[in-house]
């Protein structure tokens, strides 16, 4: 199949726009069947994707507006290719999990739209197509927060519609000045990303389109000090707009860096090292400090969140394969862990009504299962060997420490940190005796939710103990994009920073 | 053979795995029971790989399957058995075998039996892991596997409620969990930072590899390292001051503390020196370091051993000071000497341990020894396996206990650390007053159970029977340090007393006789007719002192949990919300009041309008003007 991509884009899409006349009764049904038809398209992407080709594939092109260079222009490497199977699992997970009642045909359709956004962004290699998919991911989760969530939605919702708006719009400006330089230095226009990365630009330029595109970036991650709007987001989200939220939308952040920011500006981003390591390691400390400070489960994980994207971010700026495919295996295995976490707490809160940890206690002796699965993801998340959570931590510290041991020794207190504030969740709700009189007749997963949490459980053990059919293209896409970068920058110390791997020089 | 690799490593796992299956259900005893074989296969499996080791002197090294790969990254599950780690499987293993079968009849009413198995099983596989792997890395896997079950099965009562801490010094067993996972982790930085190192400038992360760089290293890359590494030890084996969580953890049940915390997890440390010698034979000042910090550590546990009540907290105790003489010896090359006292150490540890168990569950979960006293009329046998295995701790000839701990306190005399030797020396004649101050009180005497309505049995038969092995190797292992020394030096760098020492190797040794019987007779006199309180030496300030461990586990919380705390609470409430977040909505506000305050010109009024365009234009051009003469 040719046009796989495409078909992956809009296949949830044009399926969100059948289902208005789908029967209110089977629109959950109709749901869960169309994100598993998107699941097995991405698996079948996955398997029809060559490992060894590190460059892009199933590259499709077709010119929108020619006289500006836009052009619909889809393609697939080692780095997008996980994280939009992450993606499409984790919006089917989600929507089996799901049990909201009211208007739940407009949730199945918003999702679905929401779906092609996330997909849409992680394949575009058209920055206008990108821009545009970026933007519109916005709209579905408004209207998640808006219409589903919690007293403050209102809000929640448009603090972080304008937040990230704001900073994709200064993006933008970004993309149009790119473009504005590629039309002055070549003559055509063009907003083609494969094109973009020929354009060697003087240091000057860069340092101020990094900044445009990190401003957008930065927001979504959320890097600190802009990461405000999470709290409020995540609390106030039904569970499965935080599961998305987490899972797939603050990828889009962490994503942008490694596709537009590291290839297009490699010596402003060498630049930013220290900066961003700064930012990354305020954030994985200062966070999870805040994180333990938390009354609300639910809060505890959202800032957990921002902790954890410190790390991603720390590896990114580590110009190595090591920290760079940590970040991208950090990505998928954060939005596993983090999307199972938001449904864990999702059970607590469907049974309780409320996700302060005071109210809990002693939950374990009710609820074996769900405490099994929240020590599994606990475990994970805190970067247990052998679980998903450990392989990317480790990379990731590993290939810092080649920048600056001082740093990652910092940004390495993240296993003690994460472990103060997951273990004191823990023996909040799990361990004690049972003090309310509410948790004693909780009870155990039922059936919908095991189905749901199960198969991630499977998944946070296998990536864990056999990551290789993952990190492998994900190496080979680092590699060729770090040799790329040495190739591409101007300056001598951009140059010394950005290490090539040695099995990458010895092919050539 | 290669099969009998993967048997000894995956038995405890499949072990794990089967009573995980049973987790939720009610006690079934057969779970034990599968639990138990599969161990005892496993530990068949690894004395035959020891057997084989032993004999062709070859060790196996068997790659199982790629790990990690990323740029110039690999690791590899891969695992080496050789004279160090067959010792470790063989150790390991036979202290499970009998941990496992003593736990059918020690949790026999306990309702989460069979997750009690699963956890245990897990800790063995870790621990496998942990001593089998060819590489840094997976040696990290299984030092954090260890880490998760000790978590798991020291809070394994987790329904128990917190107390203050002057009710119970562990405050929970949830509590201590936590702060044993927690303290390790600080301790695991160290050592990811020491794999780092290696990993930046050897490239690899595979022991041999690395060991084969070392000379090519520089001196202080070396030491970083080292010392990093025993950063990491330092958490695993509770040295100090990453020691309180030790004591803590005796909040586990009993069988837990007999295997994780006294004869395997927390010799992980001392095997990891073992393990990297040719790394820390380089760098002699860590390796000064670590003695010195070991034999600190021996007399300051065996300080707050002295004075303390709790049957099970002073065991505790003195498996830190028996960690701190093992740490003695490996910090000043004698590394074979550290490892055959870890093993020999195990053995009587581990059966100490498990009469206590059997104490405890006479004495219906009491833990104050003033609240025992003439239990030996009882419970005859358990008599006689603390007995042996206070005799063995303390060193008296000719049980292991003597043979191991003398020669590290030999090799400390053979150095010439002359401090250090009359440390251990003393800390010897203390370890023996506290052991027997502990027995006698126990089972001598008067029987001070009976005001608190107690009505002590023995334990059941096969328990008994079960604990057997460990006695027998409790009195007899010293024997075979000969051939053990044979074995193990064929990896392990050769360490020898010099001629000097050998000459006084007789007077050396009873000088620590003499210590170590003076401290029996010491414990005899005042505690083996009763209990005699005297209230002015435990009201004294040294007493007060040592019964509170020197205030350090109160000094921790102090200056380290409560200000964290704090700190977060105001990070969130004053800076998060107030300071970060309270300025993006001041710029939203901002916004939103000027197009409020600028909606007001929108009033309709043809002459305000006119009045504002006026005012419009004049501004622009005042602007043009000044552009122009600036321009």
């Amino acid at each position: 199949m040719e046009n796989i991509l495409s078909v992956l884009v809009f296949f949830p899409a044009i399926a969100g726009l059948l289902g208005f006349v789908v029967n209110k009764e089977s629109a959950r049904v109709y749901g869960i069947t169309v994100a598993a038809m998107e699941f097995f398209l991405s698996l079948w992407l996955w398997f029809a994707f060559d490992g060894n080709n590190a460059g892009m594939q199933f590259v499709e092109m077709i010119p929108m507006i020619p006289d500006f260079g836009v052009s619909y222009y889809l393609g697939v490497d080692g780095i997008s290719l996980f994280i939009v199977l992450m993606s499409t699992l984790m919006t089917l997970i989600g929507m089996m999990s799901m049990n909201i009642t009211k208007n739940i045909k407009n949730m199945v359709i918003t999702l679905l739209f929401l779906e092609m956004t996330m997909v849409g962004v992680f394949l575009s290699l058209d920055a206008i197509i990108f821009y545009l998919f970026w933007e519109l991911s916005l709209v579905p989760m408004l209207y998640i927060i808006g219409a589903w969530g919690g007293p403050l939605r209102i809000y929640a919702s448009i603090k972080f519609f304008l937040y990230t708006f704001m900073g994709s719009l200064i993006m933008l400006v970004g993309m149009l000045f790119v473009a504005y330089i590629y039309h002055d230095l070549t003559g055509v226009w063009s907003f083609a990303l494969t094109d973009w990365y020929a354009l060697v630009l003087p240091v000057s330029y860069q340092l101020w389109l990094f900044a445009a595109f990190f401003i957008g970036f930065a927001i979504k991650v959320p890097m600190f000090p802009f990461h405000t709007w999470l709290p409020y987001a995540h609390g106030q989200a039904p569970t499965i707009g935080s599961v998305i939220l987490a899972a797939v939308l603050l990828k889009m952040g962490t994503y942008g860096f490694v596709r537009f920011s590291l290839p297009m500006f490699p010596d402003a981003s060498v630049i930013a090292i220290t900066p961003i390591a700064i930012i990354a390691i305020i954030m994985i400390i200062y966070t999870a400090m805040v994180a333990y400070a938390q009354k609300d489960m639910k809060q505890v994980i959202a800032y957990s969140s921002v902790s954890h994207m410190g790390i991603i971010m720390l590896g990114i700026f580590a110009m190595n394969a090591e920290g760079i495919g940590g970040s991208v295996f950090q990505m998928l295995s954060h939005g596993i862990v983090s999307g199972a976490l938001f449904m864990l707490v999702g059970v607590i809160y469907d049974r309780r009504h409320t996700k302060i940890m005071d109210e809990f206690g002693g939950l374990a002796t009710v609820m074996p299962k769900y405490a099994v699965i929240f020590g599994i993801m606990l475990m994970a998340s805190v970067g247990l060997p052998l679980t998903i959570g450990f392989v990317g931590e480790f990379l990731v510290l590993i290939g810092f420490y080649q920048v600056s041991p001082i740093m990652t020794i910092l940004a390495g207190t993240s296993i003690i940190v994460g472990a103060v504030y997951m273990l004191s969740v823990y023996k909040k709700s799990f361990f004690g005796p049972i003090t309310n009189e509410a948790n004693k007749t909780l009870e155990d997963l039922d059936v919908k939710e095991t189905m749901s949490l199960v198969p991630l459980v499977m998944i946070v053990v296998w990536l864990g103990v056999y990551p290789k059919p993952v990190l492998e293209p994900i190496n080979n896409s680092v590699k060729a994009m770090l040799s790329f970068m040495d190739e591409k920058a101007i300056t001598q110390e951009a140059k010394d920073m950005i290490k090539v791997a040695k099995s990458t020089q010895e092919i050539k | 053979m290669e099969n009998l690799v993967y048997v000894a490593l995956f038995a405890p796992l499949i072990s794990s795995l089967f009573a995980a299956l049973f987790g939720m259900s009610p006690r079934q005893t057969f779970v034990g029971i599968v639990s138990s074989v599969l161990l005892f296969v496993s530990m068949l499996a690894s004395l035959i790989l020891a057997y084989h080791v032993y004999q062709t002197g070859m060790p196996i090294h068997v790659t199982m399957m790629e790990w990690i790969s990323m740029g110039d990254l690999f690791i590899p599950f891969g695992f080496l058995v050789d004279q160090v780690s067959v010792t470790m499987m063989s150790v390991v293993t036979l202290v499970s075998t009998v941990v496992h079968v003593y736990s059918i009849g020690y949790m026999d009413h306990d309702k989460s039996f069979n997750r009690f198995f699963s956890y245990l099983s897990a800790f063995v596989f870790s621990m496998m892991v942990l001593v089998m792997s060819d590489n840094f890395a997976g040696l990290f896997i299984g030092w954090e596997g260890v880490g998760v079950c000790s978590w798991l099965l020291i809070g394994f009562w987790y329904h128990k409620p917190d107390q203050s801490r002057e009710e119970n010094p562990s405050i929970s067993p949830s509590w201590a969990a936590n702060e044993a996972f927690i303290v390790n982790r600080i301790a695991d930085l160290g050592m990811l930072v020491g794999i780092f190192i290696l990993y930046w400038n050897v490239g690899s992360l595979q022991y041999d590899e690395v060991f084969a760089a070392l000379p090519n290293l520089s001196e202080s890359i070396l030491t970083a390292a080292a010392l990093a590494l025993f950063i990491g030890a330092m958490g695993k084996s509770a040295q100090f001051p990453l020691h309180t969580w030790l004591t803590d953890a005796m909040e586990g049940p009993t069988p837990v503390s007999a295997l994780i915390h006294a004869a395997t997890m927390v010799t992980a440390g001392v095997f990891l020196v073992i393990r990297a010698n040719p790394l820390f034979s380089m760098t002699p000042e860590v390796s000064f370091f670590i003695a010195a910090l070991g034999t600190f550590v021996a007399f300051f546990a065996a300080s707050m051993a002295l004075v303390n009540r709790d049957l099970k907290r002073i065991i505790a105790f003195s498996t830190l000071s028996q960690l701190g003489y093992m740490f003695a010896a490996a910090g000043l090359g004698a590394y074979w000497i550290a490892l055959f006292h870890l093993g020999a150490h195990a053995f009587f540890k581990a059966l100490l341990f498990l009469g206590a168990g059997n104490v405890m569950h006479a004495m219906h979960d009491e833990l104050d020894i003033f609240k025992m006293g003439g239990l030996k009329k009882q419970m005859k046998w358990t008599y006689i396996y603390m007995g042996v295995a206070s005799l063995a701790l303390a060193g008296i000839p000719p049980l292991a206990g003597f043979f191991s701990k003398d020669a590290i306190i030999e090799t400390a005399f053979n150095e010439g650390r002359l401090v250090l030797w009359a440390i251990l020396v003393v800390t010897a004649g203390m370890t023996a007053f506290y052991s027997f101050r502990q027995v006698f009180l126990t089972f001598d005497g008067d029987e001070r159970y009976k005001e608190f309505g107690i009505h002590p049995h023995e334990m059941y038969k096969f328990v008994l029977v079960a604990l057997s092995p460990l006695a027998l190797l409790a009195v007899a292992a010293g024997f075979f340090q000969g051939a053990f020394h044979d074995f193990v030096t064929r990896l392990l760098p050769e360490y020898e007393m010099s001629e000097h020492t050998h000459h006084l190797a007789l007077i050396l040794g009873a000088i620590v006789l003499v210590f170590a019987v003076g401290g029996i007779v010491l414990a005899y006199k005042k505690y083996a007719k009763g209990l005699r309180r005297d209230e002015k030496v435990e009201n004294g300030f040294l007493y007060k002192l040592l019964a509170n461990q020197y205030y350090i586990p109160h000094l921790y919380e102090e200056i380290i949990s409560k200000p964290y705390k704090m700190i977060s609470d105001l990070m969130w409430k004053n800076v998060d919300l107030k300071i970060v977040d309270a300025t993006v909505d001041g710029i939203a506000k901002f916004l939103y009041k000027s197009g409020d305050g600028t909606r007001k010109m929108q009033t309709g009024n043809l002459s305000s309008y006119l009045n504002w365009m006026a005012i419009g234009g004049i501004l622009l051009l005042v602007v043009a003007m000044l552009s122009a003469m600036l321009g």
